[in-house]
C-alpha cells in the first residue's frame, strides 16, 4: 500500500520534471502550465476520506483496445460526492475521428453522424482537463482509459505526466481473490462485479451509463470494505505515466 | 444531451407509480435531476438531510419505515418511495428508515417534487392522501352500458361448422345434425362461400324436390352478410334485422373464424339483471328456476367485466337471490296450500346486507307472527326445507353454521326472536356475540313489513347507546386489522409478518361491515347496507364527513379489487376466492389498497375510542 507521503513526493517530483520538460519545448498556443496545475489540483484530495474526497467516475469508448493506435469516440463523466452521484453534473461528450467508427459501432451504438458535433481531439483534452480537474479519476479497468487518456494529452502536450486513479476492477480482482483464491474469466468485468453486489441490471451501454454504473460499483465496494468515512483515498489510488 | 443516455433510469421511472403518468420529456428532466446515493446495511439507518429534504426512490434493497414509538408505517423495495410526507407536510423528519437490505436510492430534490405535484394531477393525488376525491374522480368506476359495449368475439361459437363446396346436400344435413347446429359454412380452399341454413334445406332443397345429392354450392346462399369479430353486438343485432337473417358468420381477413346466431345473441342479453329477474319471476317450476338461475355466473362476470361499481353489482346480485327466493316461496306455497299465519323469511349477512358475490352461501331464518300449532309448525317445516332447498339447487349451498330457515333455531315466533336478540344485546357474551353479529345485518325478502319492523324496532331499541353491548362489538370487531401494505411480493401484516395472499373479505370488506354494522345499531339507524349506513351516519354526524366518505370509498374500492380478482380467477379458470395475489397488482393499485387500508385502520382506531374508552 502507497502512502500518502510517498504519494504525494511521487507527484511533486513528476511535476519537477515537468517543469524542467517545459523549457526545452518550443511554446505553443496551448499553455502547458495547464497540466501542472491540473496535477497540484489532485493533491490535496490523498488524504482526504473516500466519503469527502472529489472523485470523478469515468468511463471511454474507443475504436479498439490498443492506447497508441486506436481513438477515444466518446467520454462519459460523473463526480461521486458525498451525496451521492449527481445525474444532474454527468456529461456526455463526442470526439471526432480519423475515419469511421467501424466495428466498434456494434458494441456502442454510435454510429459516424452522431459524430458530426463532436469536439476535436484537442477540444476534447481541454475539456477533459477543465471538467475532471480536481477529481480523482474513477474507472473500470482505468488503466486502460487512463493510458488512452495520457496518449491524448501527449499528442496535444507533447509529453505525459503522472496520473492517479482508482481502478474498481483492480478493487474487485483483490476482493475476489481473497474471498474465492482464484480468479474465473470475466469475474471482474463491470456487470459481473455489479451483480454481486447486487446492483440493477442497466440495459444499454454508452460511456455515460457505464461511468454511472462504475460510479455506483465503487460506493458498494467501498461499502462492503467497511464504509467510506474511514478509509482514505490513497489507500486505493494506483498510478500510470 | 442526448435524451435516451439515461434510458436505464428513464425506463425504471416509467415503469412505476406515480412517475407513470408523466410525459416523456418531464421523465428525462427527473432522471437527470436524480442523485443516486448507495446504503448499506451496515450503516444501519438512513440519514436525512435536514436543510434539503428529498423523495426517496428505491431503487434496489429494501428498507423499513418506523415511526418514532417505533411501530412499523412500511417496508419498501424496489419502486417504491418514502419521505414525502415530509415533503409534503414541511415538518422534520421523524420516521426513522431502516436499511434491511444494501440498495440504491434515487434522491429527487423538493423543488422537483413540488413541481411536479403542481403540473401534473396525477402525481399530486398519488402522494397527497386525498383517497375519497382520487376514487370518487376515477371514471373507471362509472359503470357502462354493456349491451352497446361488448364485441362479438366474447359470444361466438369459436369453431364454425363448415363443409367444402363440392359435398352433398346430404353431408351437410347430417355434419349438422351431428353437430347440432342450424347452419353451415361452405368453404372453398379455406375461403368462405357460402352459408347453408335449416330454413335453406326446407326451402332451396325439399320444397323445390331436390335430392341429397345435389352439390351444397347449388343451394347455398352465396356470398352471405358476415362481421368481424371486434364488431359491437349491437352491429350484429341491426345487421340481422335489417337483412331478415339469423346466422352471421364471423370474418376475419377472409377467414371464417366462428358463427353468430340470433340465439347467442338472445341468450347473452337475458343475462341481463333485469331480464333476469323478470324471466324468473315467470317460472312456474322449481325445474326451471333451477335452469335460469345458471345464468347468475354469466350476470357476475358480465357485470364485473362491465366495470360495474361493486356496490351495485352487490345489489344486482342481491336482487336476484331475493327474487329468487320470492319465486322458491311463491312456488312452494302452491304446492303446500296457503300459509296458516303471516310469516317473514329473513335474509342475513351478505344477503341481508345486500352485498352478495360469487358463492355466497345461505343465511336465512323465518319470523312467524304467532306461535305455531302442531299443523303450523309442520306447514313451515316443509315450506322452509323446501326453499332452502331449492337455493341450494340454484347455487346458495346451505349455511355450513346451520344459520337457515329449515334450521328450527331459527324458525321462531316473533316473541321468540326478540328473546334471542335481547339475550344476545345483554349478556354480550363476546364468542356467542361473534357468530351473532350477522343477524343483526338482516332484511325481510318476503312477508308483511310491519311484521319485520317491530322486531327490528325492538332490536334497535336495546342496542342503541349500549354501553355494554357495544364494547363487545368493538372487542370483536377488532380482532381482525387490515394489512399494512405489501412488501415486493408479500402482504405486509402490521406485525411485521409476511403472508403470501390477502383475504380481501376478512381482511377488509369484513371490517368496514363491522364498523358499519356497530356505528348503526349505536344510533338506531335501520339501515344495514353498509354504504347506505355509512352514508346516514354522516348525515346524522356520527361519523365526520371527511372519515365517512374516505370509508364509503375504501369499501367500494376494497369490494372492487376483490370483485376484480374474482372476475380474473373465473376467466382464467382458478378456483373462485377472496385471496388476492400481490404479484398480480401494479404498483398503482398497490398503493391505493395501501391506502384504503389506512382507512380502515382509522376507522378502527376511531371506532375503539369512540365505544371502549371506558373499558
Amino acid at each position: 500500500m502507497i502512502s500518502d507521503s510517498w504519494l504525494k513526493a511521487r507527484f511533486r517530483l513528476d511535476a519537477l520534471i515537468l517543469k524542467y520538460k517545459l523549457k526545452s519545448i518550443p511554446r505553443s498556443v496551448i499553455n502547458p502550465e495547464r497540466l501542472i496545475e491540473y496535477q497540484q489540483s489532485l493533491l490535496s484530495q490523498f488524504s482526504k476520506s473516500i466519503n469527502e474526497a472529489q472523485l470523478m467516475a469515468i468511463d471511454l469508448e474507443m475504436t479498439g483496445l490498443n492506447p497508441t493506435e486506436d481513438q477515444i469516440i466518446s467520454m462519459g463523466i460523473v463526480p461521486i460526492t458525498q451525496a451521492g452521484i449527481p445525474l444532474q453534473q454527468a456529461q456526455h461528450l463526442m470526439i471526432s475521428i480519423d475515419g469511421s467508427v467501424g466495428s466498434s459501432a456494434t458494441i456502442h451504438g454510435i454510429v459516424d453522424n452522431q459524430l458530426e458535433n463532436a469536439l476535436s481531439l484537442e477540444q476534447a483534452v481541454l475539456w477533459f482537463l477543465e471538467h475532471t480537474k480536481g477529481h480523482i479519476l474513477v474507472a473500470h479497468h482505468a488503466p486502460m482509459d487512463v493510458s488512452f487518456l495520457l496518449n491524448y494529452i501527449e499528442k496535444v502536450f507533447g509529453f505525459r505526466m503522472l496520473m492517479p486513479f482508482i481502478d474498481t476492477l483492480g478493487i474487485e480482482k483483490k476482493r475476489y481473490l481473497r474471498q474465492h483464491g482464484q480468479l474465473i474469466k470475466g469475474c471482474v468485468r463491470l456487470g459481473e462485479s455489479r451483480e454481486r453486489y447486487h446492483l440493477p441490471v442497466y440495459a444499454g451501454h454508452n460511456a455515460l451509463l457505464d461511468a454511472i454504473a462504475c460510479a455506483e460499483l465503487l460506493l458498494a465496494q467501498v461499502a462492503a470494505m467497511g464504509g467510506g468515512h474511514q478509509m482514505k483515498c490513497y489507500e486505493l489510488i494506483e498510478t500510470i505515466k | 444531451m442526448n435524451a435516451s443516455e439515461l434510458q436505464p433510469i428513464e425506463q425504471f421511472l416509467q415503469t412505476h407509480a406515480p412517475f407513470d403518468a408523466l410525459p416523456d420529456d418531464v421523465i428525462s428532466r427527473c432522471a437527470r435531476e436524480i442523485t443516486i446515493g448507495y446504503y448499506a446495511k451496515a450503516s444501519a439507518f438512513v440519514e436525512f438531510d435536514p436543510i434539503n429534504p428529498k423523495l426517496y426512490l428505491v431503487r434496489s434493497g429494501a428498507f423499513e419505515v418506523r415511526d418514532p414509538q417505533g411501530v412499523l408505517v412500511d417496508r419498501v423495495a424496489e419502486g417504491e418511495c418514502f419521505g414525502f410526507s415530509t415533503l409534503l407536510s414541511g415538518e422534520k423528519v421523524v420516521n426513522k428508515v431502516a436499511i434491511l437490505e444494501d440498495g440504491l436510492i434515487y434522491h429527487l430534490p423538493h423543488t422537483l417534487f413540488s413541481e411536479l405535484r403542481s403540473h401534473h394531477r396525477q402525481f399530486d393525488t398519488f402522494f397527497t392522501r386525498a383517497f375519497a376525491q382520487r376514487l370518487r374522480n376515477e371514471h373507471k368506476f362509472k359503470a357502462k352500458d354493456h349491451t352497446t359495449t361488448s364485441r362479438i368475439t366474447n359470444m361466438m361459437a369459436h369453431q364454425p361448422v363448415s363443409i367444402e363446396k363440392h359435398a352433398n346436400v346430404c353431408e351437410a344435413a347430417k355434419l349438422m345434425r351431428d353437430n347440432r347446429v342450424s347452419s353451415v359454412l361452405v368453404l372453398d380452399n379455406n375461403q368462405l362461400v357460402g352459408i347453408v341454413t335449416d330454413r335453406d334445406l326446407r326451402n332451396r332443397v325439399l320444397a323445390e324436390g331436390i335430392g341429397g345429392e345435389a352439390v351444397v354450392e347449388s343451394v347455398m346462399t352465396k356470398h352471405p352478410q358476415s362481421i368481424a369479430p371486434n364488431a359491437l353486438v349491437f352491429e350484429a343485432m341491426l345487421l340481422m334485422s335489417e337483412h331478415n337473417i339469423h346466422h352471421l358468420p364471423v370474418v376475419e381477413n377472409n377467414q371464417a373464424r366462428g358463427m353468430v346466431t340470433s340465439t347467442d345473441i338472445l341468450r347473452s342479453q337475458s343475462s341481463q339483471p333485469l331480464l333476469l329477474i323478470g324471466e324468473i319471476d315467470r317460472q312456474d317450476s322449481i325445474e326451471k328456476l333451477i335452469h335460469v338461475s345458471k345464468q347468475i355466473p354469466v350476470l357476475l362476470q358480465n357485470l364485473i367485466s362491465a366495470d360495474a361499481r361493486a356496490e351495485e353489482i352487490g345489489r344486482i346480485l342481491t336482487s336476484v337471490t331475493d327474487a329468487l327466493t320470492r319465486r322458491l316461496i311463491v312456488l312452494n306455497q302452491q304446492l303446500l296450500g296457503k300459509a296458516p299465519m303471516a310469516f317473514c323469511w329473513l335474509a342475513f349477512g351478505s344477503q341481508g346486507r345486500q352485498d352478495q358475490v360469487a358463492c355466497s352461501d345461505q343465511d336465512n331464518g323465518l319470523l312467524l307472527a304467532e306461535e305455531p300449532d302442531e299443523f303450523a309448525a309442520a306447514y313451515f317445516d316443509k315450506l322452509s326445507h323446501a326453499v332452502c332447498k331449492g337455493l341450494d339447487l340454484c347455487g346458495y349451498i346451505y349455511c355450513p353454521g346451520e344459520i337457515m330457515a329449515q334450521n328450527p333455531k331459527w324458525r321462531m315466533p316473533l316473541k321468540k326472536w326478540q328473546n334471542k336478540f335481547s339475550q344476545w344485546v345483554s349478556a354480550p357474551d363476546p364468542k356467542a356475540l361473534m357468530h351473532a353479529s350477522i343477524f343483526f345485518d338482516m332484511r325481510a325478502v318476503y312477508g308483511p313489513h310491519s311484521l319485520f319492523d317491530e322486531l327490528q324496532s325492538t332490536v334497535l331499541d336495546q342496542t342503541k347507546d349500549n354501553d355494554i353491548f357495544l364494547a363487545g362489538m368493538t372487542a370483536n370487531a377488532l380482532q381482525q386489522t387490515p394489512p399494512l401494505g405489501f412488501f415486493r411480493k408479500f402482504v405486509l401484516e402490521r406485525d411485521g409478518s409476511e403472508v403470501k395472499g390477502m383475504d380481501l373479505k376478512h381482511k377488509g370488506s369484513a371490517l368496514i361491515n363491522d364498523i358499519g354494522r356497530i356505528y348503526a345499531l349505536s344510533a338506531g339507524i335501520k339501515e344495514v347496507n353498509t354504504a347506505k349506513r355509512i352514508r346516514l351516519l354522516m348525515d346524522a354526524n356520527i361519523i365526520n364527513r371527511k372519515d365517512a366518505l374516505n370509508l364509503a370509498d375504501a369499501h367500494e374500492f376494497i369490494a372492487h379489487m376483490r370483485l376484480a380478482n374474482q372476475g380474473y380467477q373465473a376467466n382464467n379458470n382458478l378456483t373462485v376466492s377472496n385471496y388476492l395475489m400481490p404479484q398480480h397488482l401494479s404498483s398503482l393499485l398497490r398503493h391505493q389498497l395501501r391506502d384504503a387500508f389506512k382507512v380502515v385502520h382509522d376507522a378502527q382506531s376511531g371506532l375503539k375510542l369512540k365505544f371502549m374508552r371506558s373499558f
